[in-house]
Formats: C-alpha cells, structure tokens, sequence
C-alpha cells in the first residue's frame, strides 16, 4: 500500500548530459512495487517547486528497501531533485498507479521507450526475466546522450535496439522503424509496452492495432496529488462495453492503460 | 501542558481549526489508507452538483510561482451518488464532514442542500458561490451581492444544518458579500476560494490551460487571503473560516490573529498528506511557548497599526 514518508537520499549516479540516477530508501516501494508503478516526490520540504513530480520506478532493492529513479532534470522539480546530496530528505509518495500487466504465455514482450520513458522498462525486464525472457527493447531518443540506460538491460539479456533520430548512436530515425521492421521480419506473437512522449505513444498504439496485437502505454499528463483527489490529470478512456469514454485519473486507473481504450487527442 | 484546540464555529464542535479544503481532498476515503482522517477538525466534499458533472477539457492544471492555476469545472458525481456510495464510508471517521453544494441555478443550490439535509453524517453545508471555473453558477453569484443573498436564502430555507457560502476574492469589497450573507442567514464563512488567474504559453501564444482563466491557489495567494479574511471577519459576527495557501502552523496562526475561528487547508494537500500531523504539533508548541491555554486565545488579536501610527513619518 502506498505510504507517505520523508525518505534519504542514498546514492545519486550522473550520468551524461542532464540524466541522473537517484536512488532513496522506501521500505514499501521497495517491497510492493512493481513495474508501470510510478511515486510523486519532492526535494526537501521547501514551497518551491509548488508540487511533487511524478517518476517511473526504474528499479527497487527489497534486501536493501532501496528504490532508484532515472530523471532528467529539465524543469524546477526534476534540477532540485538531481542537485540533492546523499543524506537529504525528499517527500515521496508511492508506490501509485497501476502496472504493467505480464504477457501471457508464449508471448514476446516488446517494450519501447523514447528518452527518459526507458525507465519503467527495467523493472519490468528484469520481472519478465524472473519467469522467462528479458524481453526486447526498442530505445529511442533525439541522439546518442537521450539513450544512455542501456547497459543493465544488456546485464539483464535483454535485447536491446537502439534508434536515434539524428543518427549518433544505433538506428537512424524514430523508434517505431526498426519496431516495424521487426515485427515485419518475426511476425511474433507479441505485446507491446510503451513509455514516452505522446506522439511515439501514439504512434506505437496505431501500429499495434494495425497488427492486432494488444499494447499497453504508460501515459504522462500533469499531474497534481497522485492520487485520484485534484483531478488534474484526467485522460478520455473508453473501456469495452462504455457507450462514450469516460474521464479517468491518470494517476489512480492508470498511467498504464490498454492502448485500445484511450481515446487519442 | 496540556493545549486546548478544539473551535466552535456555527454550533460544530471541532476537534481542532484545520479542515480539508473542497476539491483538494476528495471526498476524503481518498487519503484514507495515507492519514488517520481523524486527525482532522473536519472535511470538505469535492463540489456537488444535483447530476454528475464531466469538467472541463485538459490540460486542467498548470504550476505557478509558489502556487498552482486550476480549472478542473467542478468534475464530479453528483450529490445522490455521494450519500449512497462515499458518506456511508466517510461517516466512520471521527470529524466533522461539510459538503460543498453547487449549483447552476439558485433551485439547484436549494435542492441540493435539501437532499443532504436528511443525509446522515453531514455536519454543515459550504455553499460555492465563488468557483472561478464554470461558465453558470459559481463566480457568477459571489460576484454580484443581490444574487449572492438570493442563493443563500434559498439554502438557507432548504435546510437546518449549518450554511457556509463560500466567498470570492475576486471582488472589489469583501465585506460587501460577508453582510449579504450574513443578512440571509449565514451561519458562517469560508474566505476566500481561488483568485482568477491566467497562464500563457507564449510559444503558441494560447493559454496553458483548456479552458483559458483559471483559479490561482496556494502560498501565492495567502496574503491576499489573510487580508481578505480579515476584512470579512471585521465586517459580520458569524465566525469566518480562513482559507488560502496554508502550509505551516506559522500559516494557520496568520488566519487565526486576523479573525478566523477555523481554517481550510487546500494545495498542500497534494504537497504533503503527512503536515496535518505535524502542524498540530507545531500549533501546540507556539501556544505553550505564548503561555497560552486555548487556540481560541489566538483568533481576532492582530494589533493592527492605528492611522497616527501608519502614516507617521521618520
Ligand atoms: C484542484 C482544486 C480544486 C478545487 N475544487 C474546489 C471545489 O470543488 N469547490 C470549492 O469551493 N473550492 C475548490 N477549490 C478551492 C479550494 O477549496 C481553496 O479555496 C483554494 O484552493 C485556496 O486554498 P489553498 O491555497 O490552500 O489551496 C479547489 C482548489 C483546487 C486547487
């Protein structure tokens, strides 16, 4: 269940560019999180920014109760949280949302990621590798510096294709042209998993409903409390059997929803 | 030593003087599993129309400096779905639990408030004359004295719980609308709602929200409100609550010196579930660190300047 706690710092990795791996202590993300789950946190206990920030958990630690983040620090919120030295005290809320959900047997798991959407992947990886395969990750990002969490999914075996639009690492162009090249060549029984910006989102969701296959998206509007009460965050989704979509809280019904159901704006 | 902060507004017994503030709790079995609700003096209802509401289009929020620009339109499920699903549950907490009536005509105020009369568990009604985020209703009758009367005359007619509209700071003079209130038989106000605000994304040279203005909260509008609460409390004897960017003790007190019985705590809900717990602590320790027996001592002391003081020079 989700608690609310002021919780340390306990390690903080930079990496290149803005990207900052943060890791906290939080016995009960640690221990019940699962992947698609997300927390709201906050540096220190200061007005600025006014609100907490939404994040994928990127990893957890039961033995340690110790959960990692992978931020970019774009906005006020995110450059607080990455400007934290180990020992200081963050508000977090979590872990919230609903998950992943597992493919079903015989089933490959292809997630794709653009940017900092790369983060909830790595625990679900590292859960469908407990049961099975790794799964097949398709990482995209404007260059090579957006696409820099690729080495733990190697660890993991996970298959990793990495699309760069400008050309600097991997693939050239969007993720979505070797994801489409891929299920052109294998035809694999698959579900998708995607977590990015809404265009890529998007254009993952059309393409799996064009090859009948089921897609999961991980989405990422404004969020204010995380848990259901500003209604701040609210997405059209329509669910089987619904006469008209219906607004529903990000943060409480989803991020993660079945492609099928949001309705695109 | 042991503190008293138990308030008496409007015939409620309050265990202490800070309250969820309406539309930033939910209807309270949100925080359920996060808080012990009974740490609280009472709950505010998300607004309640007589038929559920959809709101208005997204993006709804936008953050501003030490504050956040809503305009969620009173989304919602409609009062006869709130008494038969959430009250049932709410009513097991030990605090008092206030709803927050709407209405797009003066009859639905009234209707509203009917049905919630013979509900169990209410303790009081907050009118919402005053949401900046809807097109009827709302702002449009905390805006203009005659119609503010006529809405909670009409409540006030309509039931025998305790009427508390809730008043607009974007007017010119408070104390106008604290009378009108008062004179239709108010048993209290709650000062002040959101001020209207505007946010523009400059790139698209559109609003950042969907709905274009929006209604401002937070630590950004607590002097507005302090000033305006003090105002309203000057202005009538029915007890005012003070609501507007409270966080901290240091904030409550700020209210409570300027006349309010009670307070609204709203955004930093979304903030910090846990300060509930760590402003009573702190409200306890200003009173013993004052000599003080009772957080009733506080309320209305402010030691404003006279004019000789005020205008006097070097
Ligand atoms: C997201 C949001 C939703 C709100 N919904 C309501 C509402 O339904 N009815 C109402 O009377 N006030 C509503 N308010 C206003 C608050 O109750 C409060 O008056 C205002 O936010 C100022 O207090 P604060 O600065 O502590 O948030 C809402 C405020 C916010 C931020």
């Amino acid at each position: 269940m989700a608690r609310n706690r002021d919780i340390p710092l306990v390690r903080r990795e930079a990496l290149d560019g803005a990207y900052v791996l943060l890791t906290f202590r939080h016995p009960e993300i640690a221990h019940e999180a699962r992947a698609g789950q997300f927390v709201m946190i906050k540096a220190g206990i200061s007005a600025e920014p006014p609100l907490r920030r939404p994040f994928s958990i990127m990893s957890v630690a039961p033995e340690r109760e110790e959960f990692t983040l992978f931020l970019k620090a774009i906005g006020q919120g995110t450059r607080r949280l990455a400007a934290m030295d180990v020992g200081d005290l963050a508000q977090c809320l979590g872990p919230l949302g609903q998950p992943f959900v597992a493919p079903p047997e015989g089933s490959e798991a292809l997630m794709v990621a653009g940017g900092y959407g790369i983060a909830p992947f790595l625990m679900l990886s590292r859960q469908l590798q407990a049961s099975g395969g790794a799964g097949r990750v398709f990482y995209g990002g404007r260059s090579a510096g957006d696409v820099q969490l690729r080495s733990p999914f190697e660890h993991l075996g996970a298959t990793l294709v990495v699309a760069t639009e400008d050309g600097s690492l991997g693939v050239t162009g969007r993720v979505t042209a070797p994801l489409e090249a891929y299920l052109d060549a294998a035809a694999p029984k698959a579900v998708l998993y995607a977590c990015g910006p809404d265009a890529m989102l998007h254009a993952v969701a059309s393409l799996a409903e064009r090859r009948g296959l089921p897609c999961q998206v991980s989405l990422d509007p404004w969020m204010g409390c995380g848990i259901g009460t500003c209604l701040g965050c609210v997405v059209w989704i329509q669910k089987p059997g619904e006469a008209r979509p219906k607004y529903r809280c990000a943060c409480t019904e989803g991020p993660v929803f079945d492609s099928r159901h949001v309705v695109w704006t | 030593m042991d503190v008293k902060l138990g308030v008496d507004v409007a015939g409620m017994a309050l265990k202490n003087p800070l309250i969820a503030a309406s539309g930033t709790f939910g209807y309270g079995v949100e925080y359920e599993s996060l808080m012990d609700l009974g740490l609280l003096g009472g709950i505010v209802s998300k607004g309640l129309y007589l038929e559920p509401r959809l709101g208005n289009p997204t993006p709804r929020i936008v953050e501003t400096p030490a504050g956040l620009l809503n305009a969620i339109g009173l989304q919602g499920v409609g009062v006869r779905a709130f008494v038969a699903d959430v009250l049932p549950r709410l009513t097991k907490h030990d605090t008092a639990l206030l709803v927050n009536v709407c209405g797009d005509t003066v009859e639905e105020y009234a209707e509203v408030s009917r049905i919630l009369d013979g509900a169990p568990g209410v303790t009081g009604l907050e009118i919402n004359i005053s949401c900046p985020n809807v097109k009827k209703g709302g702002m449009a009758f905390g805006g203009d004295p005659r119609m503010t009367f006529e809405v909670v005359d009409a409540v006030r007619k309509a039931t025998r719980l305790p009427v508390i509209p809730k008043l607009s700071p974007n007017v010119g003079d408070i104390t106008i609308f604290a009378r009108a209130c008062e004179e239709a038989g108010a048993d209290a106000l709650s000062c002040v709602n959101t001020l209207l605000g505007l946010v523009i994304d400059v790139e698209s040279r559109r609003p950042r929200l969907a709905f274009g203005t929006g209604g401002l909260s937070g630590p950004a509008i607590r002097p507005v409100a302090v000033r305006m609460t003090w105002q309203a409390a000057r202005a009538v004897r029915i007890p005012v609550l003070g609501i507007g960017g409270i966080a901290t003790a240091n904030d409550v007190l700020e209210f409570l010196i300027a006349g309010a019985r009670a307070v609204q705590i709203g955004t930093a809900n979304f903030v910090d579930p846990g300060l509930y717990e760590r402003v009573l602590t702190d409200l306890r320790a200003y009173l013993e660190r004052h000599g003080l027996t009772d957080i009733n001592q506080v309320v209305g002391t402010l030691e404003y300047p006279g004019d000789a003081e005020r205008e006097r020079r070097g």
